[in-house]
This record gives structure tokens, C-alpha cells and sequence, in this order.
């Protein structure tokens, strides 16, 4: 922990130019949609907002989590378990973390961010990121149901390696 | 209550944070305030980018539409129906879950095995987070993540058609009822 560490987040604390250009250009597409018809675009906004209504809790959630993670952990206990230092096993265990998530994805983008500060590897926060979307553990009965257990065991078993191969490629090229 | 349990089954995570806080406060208060403080900061960083990614999202779902993109997806689409599986798998979302009725629905109308992997291995890109990934990680790393897994999806499809054979599509042909 120490005031290092929250010094290094408290520089971030800033809306980017990146915000305004996203937002400016999502603006316009919502007047070009407006333009074409109302209902549509009404209908497009509602969507929105009911998605953004549903994954709101556990975006919060995960905020919380950060902060918590950034008071109780320090940056050795992550590098221990998510550095480079410890090879392979940094990638593995978070394919087996994010395998189990069922988040909405974009919930698991800051939470990579605060690991690399804390010095993870950048193989391990490539492979969470891809295994907390696309392994999908807690809902592989559910898989099994629609497909039966040959389909979604080998799918369920090719993306967790996948994830980590991916990760590590990532980790390499960075 | 009902309602409530299911709330609790997919956002499970919030109770277990809120314990952990009601934990802290009760054991070690300014650390239990420290923590809510930077959660709350973390929170206004990204307000924005979220806001502008879930009314992209409603505009996707609202113009873009369904029967042009099952119509392109038949067993005869060959390398264009991959790319364009492995497209989709970038735009729709949700959690993987809630795409397994429409994979149903896809092979059931005629759609190749191929193409359904394809959907399923690029998942994890998600297109309108695209921004968000730049944001917090930069575009190097963004680029490649998601160009990495699109890729991937060229590898999958083939390997899991092969692994499963012609006779385990047949068996899902027609049978959501539609036909």
C-alpha cells in the first residue's frame, strides 16, 4: 500500500480529451438517428438506459471492489500472485478468477487497469480480460442444456487455454 | 422475492462487496472510508465513457437488423460467414449466457458450426468498449487484444468442427421449432 500507490491513482483522476471525442461523437450519431426517426431513436435510448440500469449495481460493485482491493492489498501481495515473477502461474490463476466472474464485460476493464498499476503482468490482465467474458464457468450448465455436454465442455475448455495463450502472446509482444 | 433472488444471482458481487464493507466499518473505519472514497473517484473517472458506450449500444440494437445478418450465415458462407460470425461475436452484448438461444436459433435455421464458434470466440471483444479499453490501457494494447481474438476465431471454428463432426449439427436442425 503506502501513499505511493494512491498517488499514482490520484493522477488519474481526471476526465481525458478521449471522453469528450467519444461523447461528442456518440452525440452526433444520436442527432443523425433523431434525424432519420424519433421513435427509433427513443427506442435506442431506452435500450440504453435499461442496460446501463442493469449492469449499474455491479459496476458499483466493482468500484467498491477497487477501492477496497486498493486499501487492503499491497502492491507485493498482487505482484506475488499476478506478476511477472511468477511465470505461468499468473496467467493460470487469472483464467481460473475471471473464468468464474459473470460480470458485465466492461465491469472488468478498470479492474485490469488497477492490477497493472499494482504491478501485474500484462499477460495476466490480458487473460483476465478474456477469460472473464469468454470462458464463462458459472454458466456452463446452462451451456450444457442448449448443447449438450460435448459442445459446451469443449468450448468451455478451448477458451480457457485459449485465454491463457492469448495472455501470454500479449504478455511477449507488449 | 422472486425478483429479488434473481437480482441477487446476477449481481452477487454486490453483496458480497457490501459486506465487506459493513465488515471495515465496523473493524477499521477509515480505511473502510479511505476505500469508499476511491471507489467513488474511480466512479466519476468513467462516468462519461460509460454513459456514451450504453447509448451507442441502444443505437446498434435499434438500426442494425436481425434477418440481413441470419441470412448470411448459411453453410454454404464459407470464409465470409466466419469473418462475419466472428463480427457479430464483437457487437452483440450481454454475457455469454444470453446468447445461447440465439446460437440455438442459428443452428437450428441452417446456420454452420463454424460460424457459431466464431460468435462465441470473439465474445470477448465487445466493439462499443473498445474506448473504454483505449482509455484505461492505450491503443496498442487494445488493438491487439481484440486483434489477437478475432484471429482466434479463424482457429476455433475450424478446430471445433473437427473435433465435433458433421453428425452433431444435424441433431440441432429445426429443433428450436421454428420450422
Amino acid at each position: 500500500m503506502g501513499p505511493g500507490a494512491r498517488r499514482r491513482r490520484g493522477r488519474d483522476t481526471v476526465v481525458t480529451m478521449t471522453d469528450f471525442i467519444l461523447a461528442g461523437v456518440v452525440l452526433a450519431l444520436l442527432l443523425l438517428s433523431a434525424a432519420k426517426s424519433r421513435p427509433k431513436t427513443k427506442k435506442a435510448l431506452k435500450i440504453g438506459a435499461k442496460q446501463f440500469w442493469n449492469v449499474l449495481p455491479f459496476f458499483v460493485a466493482v468500484f467498491g471492489l477497487i477501492g477496497l482491493l486498493e486499501v487492503l492489498m499491497t502492491p507485493n501481495m498482487v505482484q506475488a500472485w499476478l506478476g511477472s515473477g511468477s511465470g505461468l502461474l499468473a496467467p493460470l490463476y487469472a483464467a481460473v478468477f475471471g473464468g468464474m466472474a459473470t460480470g458485465p464485460p466492461a465491469a472488468v476493464f478498470p479492474l485490469g487497469k488497477y492490477l497493472l498499476t499494482q504491478h501485474a503482468s500484462v499477460a495476466a490482465v490480458a487473460t483476465l480480460l478474456i477469460a472473464w467474458v469468454a470462458v464463462g464457468t458459472v454458466t456452463l450448465p446452462a451451456e450444457i442444456r442448449f448443447f449438450g455436454s460435448r459442445f459446451a465442455l469443449s468450448r468451455w475448455a478451448l477458451a480457457f487455454v485459449l485465454s491463457i495463450a492469448l495472455g501470454l502472446t500479449m504478455g511477449v509482444l507488449m | 422475492m422472486r425478483k429479488l433472488a434473481t437480482w441477487s444471482k446476477q449481481n452477487w458481487l454486490v453483496w458480497v462487496v457490501a459486506s465487506a464493507y459493513l465488515a471495515m466499518m465496523l473493524t477499521r473505519p477509515t480505511d473502510g472510508a479511505r476505500a469508499a472514497i476511491l471507489s467513488a473517484k474511480t466512479f466519476v473517472e468513467l462516468i462519461v465513457t460509460l454513459l456514451s458506450v450504453f447509448v451507442f449500444v441502444g443505437l446498434f440494437q435499434v438500426w442494425v437488423n436481425d434477418e440481413f445478418i441470419m441470412k448470411h450465415l448459411g453453410e454454404q458462407s464459407g470464409f465470409k460467414g466466419l469473418t462475419l460470425g466472428a463480427g457479430l461475436g464483437t457487437v452483440l452484448h450481454g454475457p455469454l449466457i444470453g446468447v445461447f438461444p440465439l446460437l440455438q436459433a442459428l443452428l437450428a435455421k441452417g446456420a454452420r458450426l463454424g460460424v457459431v464458434i466464431a460468435i462465441v470466440s470473439t465474445w470477448a471483444i465487445k466493439l462499443p468498449m473498445i474506448p473504454l479499453e483505449v482509455k484505461l490501457f492505450g491503443w496498442k494494447f487494445a488493438l491487439m487484444r481484440n486483434g489477437l481474438l478475432f484471429v482466434s476465431a479463424f482457429i476455433m471454428a475450424p478446430l471445433m468442427e473437427w473435433w465435433l463432426g458433421t453428425g452433431w449439427v444435424e441433431s440441432f436442425r429445426g429443433v428450436s421449432g421454428e420450422e
